[in-house]
């Protein structure tokens, strides 16, 4: 008896001492609670009315909810940017991206930096691993802005990537600047903090499959495969909508998981409608696998691919099954000797150099396309009048940049008040085994302005 | 039987733990905080685990579904239908314990390997059943519910790092540091008491246990029900800490394995060594992320590296070197104390359950 008096009474006091301490610990004031202080302080000064610069075509975005500093990510001479893409996993081949964009920061830093409203500054990246995973994004940004406090959001990857980040984006009002996919959802004015890149938003680059095939085959018989998710979904939307009034006839889709991308079994069901054009509405592995398992059933369709599958290491897994394939591009192939011969090309090179051929092949789409956003991007920064976030997203909102990069001769990417797309100059282009790159195969097409108004509102807007 | 003095002693070092782990958010910033908070749910998952597979015997490499379930349960409810987490949590006790029990039942005709393999099955259909039936965030099966805030009466105890912008982060970590300990406790006094003896039974020698009165088949149920509960806890406690619900077949399959890993590496069979491993392992992906610059794919290599290290120095675990060595020492030094209690036999050696 005495030892269960004695027990009970351990028993309560432990609960006593564990809630005394608790209290205690919740009370007093830790190492964070001065560090917090601090960033209150830098947060009230510069908190405002964030509007960059006067000017009539202004977009005026409201500040008034930002929980960020406007300032963050910028120390001395040092503007720290922060990324989230695939470097492992299925869909690694994305990481090249980021050496495209390394290989441009340092070109621009080497040279002195970019220049600011009068004062130069160089960049910082920093780049951290999602594996497409849309959670595992999130996870990332949330360090990026809340312990590596970084400037702005760049170029990170994915549709749903992009979605998972949204809301964070928004609360806070960190600027998430060129996101690395074309879904027309980075049109919706209601989130102002996000721009898209300049990658052909994804019903544009059905819009052009519909008007090709209106002039060439106006009755056309179309079979089409899509990535279960919204990405795959913004290719079905467009198509359904697109067809209508004219004499192009769906016959048949097929979906597939994203995250285990074999196809061959929808490849085959496609196969029996005998369409005249097979639609990629994939990506990545989706692509390659899709393709060798197209030469596998006798089907000859005209096939048509994403814009995101034109990269050199999927085309190279495709084997002989990407001769022919047709796709739009808001870029220059790096492959072609018309490209290679470009002045720019030896500068490109030499900056590739210190990655080694394997993880930045020049000829790659992919890091050519990280290149290019980056001189995008550094070319935004020169435009803004102030350096912090509410500038330059405000100057985002209405740009124009030619001749940067891969830009095709003659393009314009321009955003205004009421059009956020980016990449709305492209041409149609076709991938000649025998040459091993794209061929053109129309004119530029300038198709500014219309993404808004081709797009159903449900993909804007969803 | 234990002295008291070394009852107190032990009292004396969980008090001091848990004020320790009761202040980690006011020194830690937001981010850090978090990844304390992650080590404090899958140390809660590794708990339910261990009772399972620790003390019954039965290996699961599916616990990853039921931490989905009580993910999804929590996320679904306070997203579409405005509740409020708390309220959450007995739906998710209800529904884990319910998927548990329907996952115990087949169990009951396999064993070891075989039984590894059918929970593995549940972990790899778990994320296509999501992708049927949730619509989330990009059409894909990302569930983001508003993140948990901190309540008005609870405003003096967090930071305010800007003005009416409170530390919820802080809020969110004690939360789940609670429901830890609670759960710690409970399942401390299960296992010490009729029905902790009853896993152990079963687990060690099913026919004597049934002569003398245990329903073997009742207790495997049982303690299947009671681990996948464990396991939706803290899935729910994920969606408190981390705001997500998400389920992708690699995902999935990570936890579950995360889950099986802090149950080993801490010590099966032991209250404590699921809550060491679930710290340890949590900490050692985050250490090993991002270790070598430029090369992120090596990270789990060096991650799994370390692991393999680990159970090659201490094979019974962290508590299992930790007794190796008391036990050392009182060998050494005068005997106080008589071995008495139930031996804790780690159950991958244990027999008709070794891979």
């Amino acid at each position: 008896v005495r030892s269960r008096a004695t027990a009970s009474r351990i028993r309560i006091g432990t609960l006593a001492a564990v809630l005394a301490i608790a209290m205690i610990a919740a009370a007093c004031e830790g190492p964070r609670a001065r560090e917090n202080r601090n960033i209150a302080v830098s947060g009230e000064t510069t908190s405002g009315t964030g509007n960059g610069g006067g000017g009539g075509n202004q977009v005026t975005i409201d500040t008034s909810q930002c929980t960020g500093n406007p300032t963050d990510g910028i120390s001395g001479s040092t503007i720290t940017l922060g990324t989230s893409l695939p470097q492992s996993g299925l869909y690694a081949p994305f990481a090249q991206i980021l050496k495209g964009e390394q290989a441009y920061f340092n070109t621009v830093n080497a040279a002195g930096g970019v220049q600011v409203a009068g004062k130069k500054y160089t960049i910082k990246i920093i780049a951290k691993d999602d594996a497409y995973l849309a959670n595992r994004t999130l996870a990332n940004v949330q360090e990026l802005v809340n312990s590596d406090h970084v400037f702005a959001l760049f170029n990170v990857v994915g549709t749903t990537n992009n979605l998972a980040i949204r809301s964070l984006v928004s609360q806070v009002c960190v600027p998430d600047l060129f996101a690395a996919t074309g879904s027309p959802f980075w049109g919706n004015q209601q989130y102002p903090f996000m721009l898209g890149s300049e990658l052909v938003p994804y019903s544009l680059e059905i819009k052009a499959l519909v008007d090709y095939l209106k002039a060439r085959k106006p009755n056309a018989t179309i079979a089409a495969i899509y990535a279960g998710d919204d990405f795959g979904n913004a290719y079905k939307v467009s198509l359904h909508d697109m067809v209508k009034g004219t004499q192009l006839r769906i016959v048949q889709e097929q979906t597939y998981n994203p995250e285990l991308p074999d196809t061959k079994s929808q490849v085959t069901s496609l196969a029996s409608s005998n369409a005249d054009v097979f639609l990629l509405g994939a990506t990545l592995l989706g692509c390659p696998n899709s393709l060798t398992a197209l030469r596998t059933t006798g089907w000859k369709p005209l096939v048509y691919m994403s814009g995101t599958c034109a990269a050199k290491t999927l085309i190279d897994l495709s084997g002989p099954g990407a001769d022919g394939v047709i796709t739009a591009a808001p870029l220059l192939d790096p492959a072609a000797p018309t490209t290679t011969a470009m002045p720019f090309y030896s500068q490109y090179l030499a900056a590739l150099k210190p990655f080694g051929a394997s993880a930045a092949p020049p000829d790659s789409s992919i890091v050519a396309y990280g290149w290019t956003t980056a001189a995008l991007m550094v070319h935004l920064l020169e435009k803004s009048p102030k350096l912090e976030r509410y500038s330059v997203m405000q100057t985002a909102r209405t740009y124009t940049a030619t001749g940067l990069g891969f830009m095709l001769p003659g393009a314009t990417f321009t955003t205004s008040a009421s059009d956020w797309y980016l990449g709305e100059t492209y041409h149609l282009v076709q991938f000649s085994l025998a040459k091993k790159y794209f061929l053109p195969i129309t004119p530029l097409i300038d198709d500014d302005g219309k993404t808004a108004k081709v797009t159903p509102p449900s993909l804007i807007n969803g | 039987v234990r002295t008291s003095r070394s009852h107190a002693l032990a009292v004396l070092a969980t008090v001091v733990v848990i004020a320790l782990l009761a202040v980690v958010p006011k020194w830690f910033d937001s981010t850090q905080t978090k990844g304390w908070a992650e080590a404090i749910y899958i140390a809660i998952a590794a708990m339910g685990l261990n009772l399972l597979t620790g003390y019954n015997g039965q290996i699961s490499i599916g616990h990853g579904a039921f931490f989905g379930v009580g993910a999804y349960t929590s996320a679904i409810l306070m997203n579409d239908h405005d509740w409020r987490w708390l309220w959450t949590l007995p739906v998710v006790v209800v529904l884990s314990a319910v998927v548990g029990a329907l996952v115990g039942f087949p169990a009951l005709r396999v064993r070891g390997l075989y039984l590894a393999l059918i929970t593995l099955g549940l972990a790899a259909l778990f994320p296509d059943i999501v992708a049927k039936y949730v619509h989330g965030t990009g059409g894909t099966s990302l569930v983001q519910p508003p993140l948990v805030t901190t309540p008005s009466w609870a405003h003096g105890f967090v930071d305010e790092p800007l003005k009416g912008r409170f530390a919820d982060d802080q809020w969110r970590y004690w939360m789940a540091l609670t429901a830890a300990v609670i759960l710690f406790v409970l399942a401390r006094n299960l296992v010490r008491g009729r029905f902790g003896r009853a896993l152990v039974a079963v687990r060690d020698q099913e026919t004597a246990a049934a002569t003398v009165g245990i329903d073997p088949a009742r207790v495997k149920v049982a303690a299947f029900a009671l681990s996948a509960v464990y396991a939706g806890l803290a899935g729910s406690l994920s969606v408190l800490v981390t705001g997500v619900a998400n389920a992708n077949t690699i995902g999935v399959f990570q936890d579950s394995i995360l889950f099986l890993v802090a149950v080993v590496v801490g010590g099966t069979a032991t209250v404590v060594g699921p809550v060491i491993g679930a710290y340890l392992v949590v900490y050692l992906e985050h250490a090993t992320q991002g270790l070598i610059a430029g090369k992120p794919v090596l990270s789990p290599a060096i991650f799994g590296g370390v692991l393999i290290l680990f159970m090659w120095v201490l094979p019974n675990g962290v508590v299992g070197g930790i007794r190796r060595l008391a036990d050392r020492a009182r060998r050494d030094g005068p005997r106080t104390e008589a071995p008495a209690r139930v031996t804790a036999t780690p159950v991958l050696d244990a027999k008709g359950s070794s891979p």
